[in-house]
């Protein structure tokens, strides 16, 4: 197991070095100035920057340049948006928890229905439900997420009024920020309006986790049907049932045990998934998260911007990943012994 | 599934055809297949098929209702939009656009990755294993952000989408391939084959490859469902094809201020896209279930 997590560690430590070159290298395959990509200021006079040049030894080679841009990234200096011209840092701060947030609420709606539905498709695979169940998710896999968000807008926001069409919060509302996830704030905060906040907080919720839910959904319902008829086809739920235990006692002691196992490998992969969809959510609902801090940028051309937001969301794509890869070998025996 | 058989019948039919029987029985894969095949032959021929020119702006037809409605005109089927271009045309000139250009995107990055697949599963040792990690993390970047990045450095544009999505997808085609390569070379045939004095290009080319066709192709049905929602992404975020471009995601953009006027131009690309991902789906799970009870007999 430890020679396991120093392997682990070591792939971590190249796949960072690799992402950090990469990163160093985009302010140059940028349009304009690798000076202005670097530091993010607008306006640059002669003395600010001949300061600059020497800071980032832009005059030296590129590995000098580049261990100049690993002490700057490890000094928490990220530059200056294009755009803004505020610290990039801080600007990524306010705006990952908003997406943080959604996606994990769409990741648990994921696990809480898809693994229901996905043991419901298993029993009988060819009876009514089964299919059913299949053909939702098949439909449900096949929505491109920005058309399905525009016509849940169109329905419950437009046509019916239940929900609002889009942001995180009521104007009426004004909740100081500590996490930056919404609900925790709401309940930290001791402002009079707490229980209304918290309700307009909820049915702002609703429609952007309902779209950004559903991919992950369908795809852990099919996932999750296919291991099970997979762990159904084993010798010991054949024993199990030799033994006499009844459907219900293989379907929990032998089934699930084993068929839910690579669940949790299958929260890393979806996360990335997640991040992805939820860039696209975030500009359908103006929900004001890192996906669409990112496309912003992408339109102000704030390459700075979208340097540290690719750093950001990989970083973060790959830790998760490999969290959850590292839980999946310590729960799973089997994984352990390769 | 019958468990005994009455009558014995032998079945020594070539693979393909016992593929096809069992693909056939499933209704949802053949009704998949036709939806696809019609696509197909849509996005070849519609500049033959478009009833008058998508980018024709007819300027005394602005905003025209579909011809299901009390106002629509019978020659425009979908309506026209707020320049007055033929939406039916504008949807069957982005066949083309979106699909075509999807197929011609795994097209692409299947080649690749057919060569970095088979170099890679070839080789053994540290440098194997160091390569395989590597990618599993590759792969978590999702292709959609890595779309959009490439996109940021290339400038947007529908021939920078086409090599943006491509390159995207590698990743995946490369892994796939060559798990499926190493899942190979364990069997005992290509031992045996290696002991009849078979080169590395001869276990390729004359036992690899035909024993790895079956999980290419499920490999690309779920590449080409993931090119079709990019580029239409890429196209709805204005990322990819531009403005007057027909494609499919891009007229969703381009008529998103106008759904309270014209729902339908919203509505018919957006329900066209998921058509052609349902249609290559549909396809993908029928092969899939197809190859399955092929190989239980």
């Amino acid at each position: 197991m430890t020679i396991y997590l120093l392997r682990r560690l070591f792939l971590l430590g190249t796949v960072l070095l690799g992402l950090s070159i990469f990163a160093f290298s985009l302010g140059y395959l940028f349009p304009g100035e690798p000076l202005q990509n670097f530091s993010g200021l607008r306006y640059l006079d002669d003395s600010t920057r001949e300061q600059l040049t020497l800071a980032y030894r832009l005059d030296g080679s590129y590995l000098q340049q580049y261990l100049a841009f690993i002490q700057r990234l490890w000094h928490g200096d990220w530059g200056l948006s294009l755009a803004s011209q505020q610290p990039l840092l801080t600007e990524i701060r306010q705006v990952l928890p908003a997406t943080l947030e959604l996606t994990s609420y769409a990741l648990l709606v994921s696990f809480f229905v898809g693994i229901p539905l996905g043991i419901l498709a298993a029993i009988k695979p060819d009876g009514v439900i089964g299919k059913a169940i299949s053909a939702i998710a098949i439909t449900g896999y096949s929505l491109p997420i920005f058309w399905w968000g525009l016509l849940l807008i169109m329905v419950f926001a437009v046509g019916l009024g239940w929900f609002p069409s889009g942001g995180r919060l009521g104007v009426l509302y004004e909740i100081p920020p500590q996490t930056g996830f919404m609900l925790i704030d709401i309940l930290l905060s001791d402002v009079s309006y707490r229980q209304a906040a918290l309700q307009d907080a909820l049915r702002h919720l609703l429609l952007p986790t309902l779209a950004l839910a559903t991919f992950p959904t369908t795809v852990m319902i099919r996932f999750v049907r296919d291991a099970m008829l997979d762990v159904w086809e084993q010798s010991y739920i054949k024993t199990a049932k030799a033994k006499g235990l009844s459907r219900l006692q293989v379907l929990y002691r032998h089934g699930l045990r084993n068929a839910l196992l690579p669940v949790i490998r299958q929260i890393g992969l979806q996360f990335s998934t997640l991040i992805t969809l939820a860039m696209l959510t975030e500009v359908i609902f103006s929900w004001p998260g890192i996906g669409r801090w990112l496309i912003d940028s992408i339109y102000q051309r704030n390459f700075p911007a979208i340097q540290a937001g690719l750093m950001i969301i990989s970083v973060l794509v790959i830790t998760v990943n490999m969290l959850t890869e590292i839980l999946h070998t310590f729960f799973n025996p089997l994984a352990r012994k390769r | 599934m019958q468990k005994f058989r009455l009558y014995f019948e032998e079945n020594n039919r070539s693979p393909l055809v016992q593929l096809w029987r069992e693909f056939a029985r499933q209704h949802s894969a053949l009704f998949g297949l036709a939806l696809f095949a019609g696509f197909l032959l849509l996005s070849i021929l519609a500049p033959l098929l478009t009833p008058h020119d998508p980018y024709l702006q007819a300027d005394h037809l602005l905003l025209l209702p579909p011809s299901w409605s009390e106002q629509g005109l019978v020659q425009y089927p979908f309506g026209t939009d707020d320049l007055g271009r033929d939406l039916l045309s504008r949807m069957l000139k982005g066949t083309t656009y979106t699909f075509g250009l999807a197929l011609v995107t795994v097209l692409g990055a299947l080649i690749a990755g057919l060569a970095l697949g088979a170099l890679a599963g070839m080789s053994r040792g540290v440098k194997s294993s160091f390569f395989n990690h590597l990618l599993d993390l590759i792969l978590t970047i999702p292709s959609l952000l890595l779309a959009i990045i490439i996109v940021a450095v290339l400038g947007p544009g529908l021939a920078n989408t086409a090599w943006a999505v491509s390159l995207a997808l590698l990743p995946q085609f490369v892994h796939g391939i060559r798990n499926a390569i190493a899942e190979q070379l364990k069997q005992d045939y290509v031992t045996a084959y290696r002991l009849d004095g078979a080169n590395n290009w001869q276990v390729l080319t004359r036992l690899v490859i035909p024993n790895i066709w079956e999980k290419v192709t499920i490999m690309c049905s779920m590449a080409l469902s993931t090119a079709i929602l990019d580029i239409a992404a890429l196209g709805f975020l204005s990322l990819g094809a531009q403005a007057p471009t027909a494609e499919w995601g891009a007229m969703i953009n381009d008529s998103l201020d106008l759904i309270y006027l014209a729902p339908a131009s919203v509505a018919i690309p957006g329900l066209l896209i998921f058509t052609a991902v349902l249609s290559v789906n549909l396809v993908g799970d029928g092969l899939k279930i197809a190859m399955q009870r092929r190989r239980e007999g």
